[in-house]
């Protein structure tokens, strides 16, 4: 092929493919670099930057909200992925789903930051380039589709969030945090680059289809895999998930969380909880899927990715237990909801394990004719319960900046009476705190039934993910105790005399933003079709379960098609999906 | 009309006239808080209503225009029979909204528009209006911090209290929704709801001072004796519900599961076939019952060409009684006997709301009930609805003769006419009944807004052996009477016409048809002969009666100077209704059975009334009048009742204008026959012997059933409840407490010590990334191994 055939061909790709794909991100990318503009001729003193992120944000939202009205509208595209700027970046319903997300969650952080007054005038071009780079980073890693990708996506997410976690400058304990968080965050990353290189070095390619090409040719029924180098891959997998349990703040690795946010302010705080864990989680998935492949290899590959799966399960257990019973003695709000966040991540972990151990393991009950549609139903489980943990943890946080912003408090016995002062702040607090727990009929309910049933699908699979499950139960029950603590405060406890009365009335900017917030808790909770179908049709793009999942020594049924208004699945074309590029 | 413009049109119709029935219903809501908005002194909750009224008024007539321009005005050519296009649907009916359903069963709130709706709302919402701005002159007293009632006392004087200015305005305004509610109702269950909402209304409106222990008598009087009335309503659903399963006048398309269309037969549709016959299955040996056909939902094609022979039969009696349970409530709230003695008590209320909910709408809705139900009427109900009718028109005529207060004299004449009206259903006179219904509102409304003026200027004084002449002060007030009363006693100057129009006004034609309707009927079967002759003497004494009232009231030597001299003519804002509410009163029905009025009523009539029924019934021994027939005793039964009339009117002026007889010495006469008149027939009397005292024991004695009996066994029932609550309680507190405290406290330990996990030193986390990556995998390692 001639070089300039070449360069065509990859002038196609990138303008007349990819880019258009690439919208969100490029407004992100359009909206940052005029936030620096404007700071540089001085602009920013007449249009703020917290309008121009908030329009960028508005504009990257309503882009992808338009990539997810055409998949609707196109009956044909549905589960259709496209791999653009050469293999890099997957584009499928999956993305979608995840950049409506994280611009969502941008648009009302940005506005959160509006109302809050932090940062103020002077810092907040510095702010908002942090924070939409950081979201950049997060949409990055949502679509990444190469090892490469995957670092570089997961290091434009961090870099930013140290600067935001240490971005209230005069206070000590901030600068101390985001000090914290930077060794942190390099260690973690170089562990992760370690495991990055052994894997790729080991399997010859870093993209991620291609990885689990590259298994399956090695992992196959006569196992040219050795013991060695089979422990050898573990480890480099184990590595790489690291990386991302570092983002995930998952117990043992998550000992940066409780310090950065308590020494962030509140609404970085609230955007770390819950966007990195959506992306990180989306990495997850994708990560995982690559490993597993479209089909699992018996032999030693194959009890790998259980045991992975369980272990990975377990890990989940401990999270949710230690960020649970940590949670209890704490004082101030925000390290608590650091421990809240570490559990939750516990929850959602548990999804991944149950998708992997659905995928993984070789005696599936009805033959394995269900494994796709249980696998997608973990994923679509796992989404929805990101949505709700948005709305939820984004309404605790933010309530949490605006009694900070009358009190300048955050201890919890500083809440005490706040219902009388403030009914409308307490009664949300109340939902969010409410959902967090799993009540019905909120969101939170919905979203811990969905993961917990993923899990229970699981046990039918291989039987020890019961101790999983029963964990996660037990541990529902324990977080009940520091979340009601805090109501308790709120609605039982005398103000407090030396303080400020917190005179928040729903008619306020602040009270208007609270309901805005909390009312998603509760209509997710009690209208859940509309969003999960969107969850299971992302889901069921995703690339692996357009092929039928099937361990060799089952019968390969094409999987049942679900009997709910998803679309159907493609026929399974063939054993291996085409590679672009690499 | 093709089926695309049938649907715009039904939709345009449905628009306007839900915007009419609406707009009070807002208005309502606003001036409810008027109290705590604005001003207690402020007219604002007034102009309000008024507002309201009249725009709901301004579409009614839109869309009463609009469906005559539609249907290119087809119902008021003059060739037009009922029977001759029923290929084309003349109501437009739909649902608003289901409220339940069960299975094929379904409630729901639907609407129904045909001539009769159209010319029901716009005379329901101009009366309403014209009433509404008089009662912002006749209410101006309320305009006050400081009401002093005259009529309550109390220790310390009269009572006082604050105004409630939009508290009366904002009552008027409910009653028109719920009044146009009623109209504009598609199923009889909807018409239920908002003949309860009207009833409350009316109940609220004649408490209004309900300081004044008669007032809140009277409220409590007309809701019981409803109640009694609406007892027969509702088994009469019940029965309607059990046996035809819909409470839908008309059918109703629907998609069934297979996405057909299915048409849903109505009731109507249900029992009769489209030339309105009823078929009947005469009691046989295999049954002891005479029944009648059905059609079944979804079959409604078998029924409605021919009369069929097969499929679902209910027992006639049964649909006797539904209709004779229906009409119970009609006669509830028309005020007919036997339940009539609320409405003269009703006069408690302010006078405007005499004249709108108590004589010119709300009371009339029985009648309009009655006439929307028709076709669900059997021969048998129909004869029982003419004698009831027949029965209440005489009394009441024979008690306003006596009745001195002047508010009374128009009420026993309202349940008068409104006995006309039913008679005009009963015997057949479909569209002379409900003819009658919309000139009586007219001409009784003025009149009672009349009786309102000269109440206001003489200072709520209500007895009109306290009046006299009083035409010299208030000259508007005495004249627009006079057409009211020349209306309602039905006089005309006979043998003269102009242009072929005879000099009339609008009772002389409506009151014409009900007679004329009525001696057909009573030419066609003999035995009934009585329900002919009675309401002819009642138009005698209608005419007797209406003018010893006017004589009384405006003409001659005033007989009270005190009254005399301090009474003055209304303020403008209260004699401008009654130039309006008398130019329709003398020519809302011109033209007679000729004019726009009848034929629009015309239009809506059931198929069953033009050409008659013969030999119908169980007995097989009635008949019911054609259009022919009635058309032929016409000019006979008009010369006969105008005879009557001008025979009363001679009468009273001999009595009260001339002053020729001497009313007292015909008194002293007739004492006997005197007393039981003004004792109006010894009702109230005779139901406090029969009903109240009996309860008042029954009760009595369930109190003390109550007390000895259901108590104690109750308090055993709590001691025990309390004792083993106790128990449990002590339970609680020892076992599951502790066990829950137990694992509490554990949990808590546990989480205190994870505390020391997280030192803060910083060379200590990175030193958990490594032992965290390499312990897993070792652990993992031995897992496997």
């Amino acid at each position: 092929m001639p070089f300039s055939s070449l360069v065509d061909s990859l002038m196609q790709d990138t303008l007349g493919v990819s880019l258009p794909l690439f919208a969100t991100e490029l407004a992100i990318c359009a909206t940052i670099v005029l936030l620096l503009l404007f700071r540089l001729l001085n602009l920013d003193q007449r249009i703020p930057g917290a309008v121009l992120a908030l329009a960028g944000s508005i504009a990257g939202l309503g882009l992808a909200v338009m990539q997810h009205l055409q998949y609707s509208q196109e009956a044909d595209l549905v589960g259709q992925s496209v791999e653009i700027f050469t293999g890099l970046l997957i584009y499928d319903q999956f993305t979608i789903y995840l950049r409506i997300f994280l611009m969502l969650f941008l648009v009302l952080v940005v506005y959160l930051t509006m109302l809050g007054g932090i940062p103020d005038r002077e810092d907040a071009p510095d702010f908002y380039v942090l924070l939409l780079g950081s979201t950049l980073g997060m949409l990055l890693m949502a679509s990444a589709n190469h090892l490469l990708i995957v670092f570089l996506a997961i290091e434009m997410t961090s870099v930013p969030s140290y600067a935001m976690v240490g971005f209230l400058k005069g206070r000590r304990q901030s600068s101390e945090a985001a000090l914290k968080y930077v060794v942190y965050g390099a260690g973690a990353a170089g562990v992760m680059l370690y495991g990055i290189s052994l894997l790729s070095g080991l399997l010859g390619t870093a993209n991620l289809p291609e990885l689990a090409q590259a298994l399956t040719a090695l992992g196959g029924a006569d196992s040219a895999l050795d013991q060695p180098s089979l422990w050898t891959l573990s480890l480099a997998i184990l590595m790489v998930l690291v990386g991302v349990a570092f983002k995930l703040s998952i117990v043992p690795f998550h000992f940066w969380c409780p310090d950065a946010f308590e020494g962030a302010s509140a609404e970085v705080a609230g955007y770390l909880s819950v966007a990195s864990k959506g992306a990180a989680f989306a990495l997850l998935v994708r990560f995982c899927l690559a490993m597993t492949g479209s089909a699992v290899p018996a032999g030693d590959l194959q009890t790998v990715f259980v045991h992975l799966g369980f272990g990975i399960g377990i890990i989940a257990a401990i999270s949710a237990t230690f960020g649970n019973l940590a949670a209890y003695t704490q004082t101030n709000i925000k390290r608590m909801l650091a421990y809240s966040t570490i559990a939750h991540a516990g929850y959602m972990l548990m999804a991944v394990a149950a998708l992997l151990v659905i995928l993984g393991s070789p005696d599936a009950p009805d033959g394995g004719a269900q494994r796709t549609e249980h696998a997608i139903r973990a994923v679509s489980g796992l989404l929805y319960y990101l949505v709700v943990y948005l709305f939820m943890n984004l309404g605790a946080f933010a309530i949490v900046a605006i009694i900070r912003n009358q009190t300048f408090s955050e201890q919890i016995e500083d809440y005490s009476g706040l219902v009388r002062q403030s009914p409308a702040l307490a009664v949300c607090m109340l939902a969010c705190m409410f959902s967090l727990i799993g009540m019905p009929p909120l969101g939170g309910f919905v979203s811990k039934v969905m993961v917990f049933a993923s899990v229970f699908k699981s046990t039918e699979y291989y039987w020890p993910m019961w101790f999983i499950l029963s964990a996660g139960v037990l541990n529902t029950v324990f977080s009940l105790i520091y979340y009601v603590n805090v109501l308790n405060y709120m609605f039982f406890k005398p103000p407090r005399e030396h303080l400020e009365p917190v005179n928040v009335p729903l008619a306020s900017a602040y009270g208007r933003y609270a309901l805005l917030v909390t009312l998603p808790v509760f209509l997710l909770g009690v209208m859940v079709n509309r969003i999960d179908d969107v969850a299971y049709s992302a889901s069921a793009s995703l690339k692996s379960f357009s092929v039928p999942v099937v361990a060799n020594h089952d019968n390969a049924d094409p999987p049942r098609q679900s009997v709910r208004s998803t679309p159907a699945i493609p026929a399974p074309v063939e054993a291996a999906t085409p590679v672009s590029g690499g | 009309m093709d089926p695309q413009t049938y649907q715009s049109t039904g939709e345009m119709l449905r628009n306007l006239l839900t915007l009419a029935w609406l707009l009070p219903l807002a208005g309502f809501v606003l001036e409810v808080f008027a109290g705590y908005w604005s001003h207690r002194l402020s007219r604002a909750a007034a102009y309000s209503a008024v507002f309201c009224i009249a725009a709901g008024f301004v579409c009614s007539f839109a869309a009463l225009m609009y469906w005559g321009h539609q249907t290119h005005w087809s119902a008021l050519e003059s060739h037009a029979s009922p029977a001759d296009h029923h290929d084309v649907l003349k109501y437009f009916s739909g649902t608003y909204y289901t409220l339940a359903e069960f299975g094929k069963l379904r409630i729901a709130i639907d609407y129904h528009i045909d001539s009769l709706t159209l010319v029901m709302f716009t005379m329901v919402t101009l009366i309403a209006t014209m009433i509404h701005i008089f009662a912002i002159g006749y209410m101006s007293d309320e305009l006050t911090e400081h009401y002093e009632d005259h009529q309550v006392h109390t220790a310390h004087g009269h009572f006082h209290r604050p105004g409630r200015f939009y508290m009366f305005f904002a009552y008027l305004s409910l009653f028109s929704f719920s009044m146009l509610g009623l109209v504009l109702a598609g199923n009889v269950f909807q018409v239920f709801v908002f003949w309860e909402l009207v009833g409350v209304c009316s109940y609220f409106l004649i408490g209004f001072y309900f300081e004044r222990k008669s007032a809140s008598t009277a409220a409590n009087k007309a809701f019981i004796m409803n109640r009694v009335g609406d007892f027969g309503f509702l088994i009469g659903l019940m029965i309607l519900w059990t046996w035809f399963g819909t409470f839908q006048f008309n059918e109703r398309v629907e998609s069934d599961a297979n996405g057909r269309d299915v048409v849903m037969p109505g009731l109507f549709d249900m029992l009769r076939d489209d030339h309105g016959n009823v078929t009947v299955l005469p009691a046989n040996d295999h049954d002891s019952y005479a029944r009648v056909f059905l059609a079944d939902p979804g079959h409604s094609g078998a029924l409605k060409h021919e009369g069929h022979k097969e499929g679902k039969t209910m027992p006639y009696f049964l649909l006797v009684v539904a209709g004779l349970g229906i009409f119970a409530g009609c006669v509830g709230k028309s005020a007919q006997f036997p339940l009539q003695t609320w409405l003269p008590d009703a006069m408690e209320g302010p006078t405007p709301v005499s004249a709108l909910v108590h004589s010119a709408t709300m009371v009339a809705a029985g009648v309009y009930l009655a006439g929307r139900f028709y076709p669900m009427f059997l021969p048998e109900v129909l004869l029982t609805i003419a004698y009831v009718g027949c029965i209440t028109l005489f009394m009441a005529a024979t008690i306003a003769v006596v009745a001195t207060d002047i508010k009374r004299v128009l009420a026993y004449s309202t349940i008068s006419q409104l006995g006309y009206m039913m008679l005009g259903i009963g015997v057949g006179g479909w569209t002379a009944g409900l003819f009658h219904l919309i000139t009586h509102a007219f001409f009784k409304s003025l009149m009672f807004l009349c009786s309102g003026s000269v109440i206001h200027g003489c200072h709520h004084e209500q007895e009109m052996p306290k009046m006299g002449g009083l035409i010299r002060k208030m000259p508007i007030t005495a004249y627009t009477m006079l057409v009211g009363v020349i209306a309602i006693c039905g006089l005309a100057i006979p043998g003269i016409s102009i242009f072929g129009i005879k000099i009339a006004f609008s009772g002389y034609h409506s009151k014409d048809a009900i007679i004329a309707t009525a001696m057909t009927f009573s030419q066609l079967n003999g035995s009934h002969f009585l329900l002919f002759v009675v309401p002819l003497l009642g138009a005698g004494i209608t005419a007797f009666y209406m003018f010893r009232l006017w004589f009384y009231t405006f003409i001659g030597q005033p007989r009270d100077h005190h009254v005399y001299d301090h009474a003055h003519e209304s303020p403008v804002v209260m004699w401008a209704p009654l130039i309006v509410l008398s130019f329709f009163a003398a020519f809302v029905a011109f033209k007679g059975e000729a004019g726009s009025l009848f034929k629009l009523l015309l239009d809506t009539e059931p198929a069953s009334v033009a050409h008659g029924l013969h030999d119908v019934g169980l007995a097989g021994d009635l008949n019911f009048p054609s259009h022919v027939g009635i058309e032929e005793n016409h000019k006979a039964a008009g010369l006969y009742a105008l005879l009557v009339a001008v025979m009363g009117t001679t009468l009273a002026y001999l009595f009260y204008g001339a002053r020729v007889l001497n009313p007292a010495e015909v008194k002293r006469q007739f004492a006997g026959v005197h007393n039981f008149l003004v004792e109006k027939w010894q009702f109230d009397i005779l139901y406090d012997a029969a009903f109240v005292r009996p309860v008042h024991v029954i009760a009595k004695w369930f109190v003390a059933f109550d007390r000895n009996v259901l108590d104690g066994f109750l308090h055993a029932t709590a001691r025990t409840a309390v004792s083993i609550a106790t128990l449990d309680r002590r339970f609680d507190e020892t076992v599951v407490d502790g066990l829950v405290n137990l694992v509490g406290n554990v949990t808590y330990d546990a989480g205190r010590s994870l505390r020391y996990v997280q030192t803060g030193r910083l060379r200590q986390y990175v030193m958990f990334i490594v032992l965290g990556v390499v312990g897993i995998w070792i652990v993992m390692r031995l897992f496997a191994a």
